[in-house]
């Protein structure tokens, strides 16, 4: 896995390959640099759902994050290699 | 693990990390548990990277890189990505990496900072609408709004950080299609006898007049006494819909931002019962606590927003205030010593307060942002709608913890932190009683979701 400079991040998105400069959430990085629309839908009513306040109050920024689900992804700093996925249901229910 | 200090301090913004290394110059063992990767909060966010300093003007990059490096040099313990869930006494229970671990200390000083005031209105969920303040995050993280920078943003709401965002926008090369204000003018009028006070805290009020006529030569598109806003989309936002002084209208949008200005974070305080108080002018409820931080829950301080919004210069201050204060009560810091140190920040803190009061005023918010039509999700965790509510309302459910029993409204996973407030506003408002009568969430312990596996670990 190559970097394109010291301060970018390599992770992949859904299968896709995103570079992002170090130090930023998850979020962030799906919705500002990917500009991924939804991250999740919802487990009640199943609507698309985005990330609303990016500072951990919200919970709409929940994804699966390297196998995990239910991560407040904006709470989360990109990694290189992360995996990130989209998230349709919640843990509990599968 | 159990980890037993002087004093634990929650959240790294500006009181946490000035409360820290006050604590420390007074030979405290100080740990300072942050949600966070890096320490600086929201206002100094990402400081100690490029990105993070870019947006931030020269005196305030300034402030938050010598309080940042103050902090790293303090002897403080930092445990960054740790969510505290749980406080019994002076003991916290939190997660970090991916384990639960306890915390235990003489004193602990709490200071989550402020949140932006969650207004629904239908069509919020929509992916496209978003909080101001997570908006700006975004920026601050390298991003942009949308992938099309020509695409339309709107603003809507009343609020500093609006002029803020816009600035950021405009500088950014976004084009602002709308600013839509629902701010309420009888309350700015009141602010007009307060405001000479301003003087007293000029640079302040320069950095105000600064944006304002950076937003001016922007040419953004006012639209003045805007209600019944509406985001409107199938899968995303397509369009805002409102009325503009009663007339409807509608614009093409990709991009919804709305704020309606900054309320403390109680959560972890309501869950340990402290005393809080209702500000009629700002609609929000605030800790009843001394300008040193001392709530009503022995062992337990306050500072910062989470105590009142002042603001990041108040907060350094209230910060440093309760850092002394702890010293002093556990008897590190002699009574005379303490007075002589916390006298100049009482007295820069009480000047901030009288310069800044007529803000109160000026984004004051306007109380028919609540009356939203019946179709609204109030509770996005739980989708439960205005409509819902009133209808426990008028089956006789009165007060805000009954109605959260019969329609779970409050009862997801952000337990009732972003419904909560619009909650009161309409259960208060269908029975026309004011939001401060009809109670508050009640608050459980864990206040922040945790494993089932974490938390018996614990007790294992």
């Amino acid at each position: 896995m190559q970097n394109t400079s010291p301060s970018t991040v390599r992770i992949f998105f859904e299968g896709q390959p995103l570079d992002v400069p170090a130090g930023i959430s998850v979020a962030a990085a799906v919705l500002g640099h990917a500009h991924a629309g939804h991250t999740c839908r919802h487990a009640v009513d199943n609507s698309p759902r985005a990330p609303f306040c990016l500072m951990g109050v919200c919970f709409e920024c929940l994804m699966e994050i390297n196998g995990e689900k239910d991560v407040q992804s904006c709470l989360v700093p990109v990694q290189e290699g992360m995996v990130v996925q989209r998230q349709f249901q919640p843990a509990e229910t599968e | 693990m159990d980890r037993n200090m002087d004093l634990v301090v929650i959240g790294s913004g500006p009181a946490g990390l000035s409360a820290a290394c006050a604590a420390r110059a007074c030979g405290l063992d100080v740990a300072l548990v942050d949600e966070q990767a890096a320490p600086g909060g929201q206002l100094f966010r990402n400081i100690e990277t490029p990105m993070g300093q870019a947006l931030l003007d020269p005196a305030e990059r300034a402030a938050g890189l010598a309080l940042v490096q103050r902090f790293r040099e303090s002897g403080a313990t930092y445990f960054p990505e740790t969510v505290v869930w749980g406080l019994e006494g002076t003991r916290l229970s939190c997660t970090r990496n991916g384990k639960a671990e306890t915390f235990s200390a003489s004193r602990v000083i709490v200071a989550p900072g402020g949140m932006e005031r969650p207004v629904p209105f239908p069509g919020w969920t929509l992916p496209g609408v978003m909080s101001a303040g997570g908006a700006d995050i975004l920026l601050r993280a390298g991003g942009t709004l949308s992938a099309d920078k020509n695409a339309p943003v709107v603003l809507a709401g009343n609020g500093p950080l609006l002029l803020l965002l816009a600035v950021h926008l405009l500088n950014a090369g976004v084009r602002i299609a709308a600013w839509l204000d629902t701010g309420c003018w009888p309350r700015r009028f009141m602010a007009g006898p307060l405001m000479p006070a301003g003087v007293l805290d000029m640079p302040y009020v320069l950095k105000g007049v600064g944006m304002a006529a950076r937003i001016l030569k922007g040419k953004v598109p006012m639209v003045r006494s805007v209600t019944n806003i509406r985001a409107l989309g199938t899968d995303r936002l397509e369009k805002v819909r409102f009325d503009a002084a009663g007339t409807p209208r509608e614009l093409e949008a990709a991009v919804l931002l709305r704020h309606e200005g900054i309320i403390p974070r109680t959560h972890i305080l309501r869950s340990l019962h402290a005393a809080h108080k209702w500000d009629a002018v700002q609609r929000c409820w605030y800790p009843d606590a001394t300008d040193s931080g001392r709530t009503s829950v022995p062992g337990v301080y306050v500072a910062g927003d989470s105590a009142y919004v002042h603001g990041g210069d108040a907060s350094l201050l209230k910060g440093e205030l309760a850092g002394i204060e702890v010293a002093r009560d556990l008897g590190v810091l002699a009574e005379a010593e303490a007075a002589h140190r916390s006298a100049p920040l009482r007295s820069k803190l009480r000047k901030l307060r009288i310069a800044r009061d007529f803000l109160r005023y000026v984004f004051a918010p306007n109380p028919n942002i609540f009356a939203v039509p019946d179709d609204t999700l109030v509770c996005r965790c739980e989708c439960v709608t205005a409509g819902d509510i009133r209808k426990a309302v008028a089956e006789g459910y009165g007060d805000v913890n009954e109605v959260k029993r019969v329609t779970r409204c409050g009862m997801g996973q952000c337990q009732g932190r972003m419904c909560g407030p619009a909650l009161a506003e309409i259960v208060a408002a269908a029975q026309s009683k004011h939001p401060q009568d009809v109670g508050s969430l009640n608050i459980q312990q864990p206040f922040r979701p945790v494993t089932l596996e974490a938390y018996c670990d614990l007790n294992a």
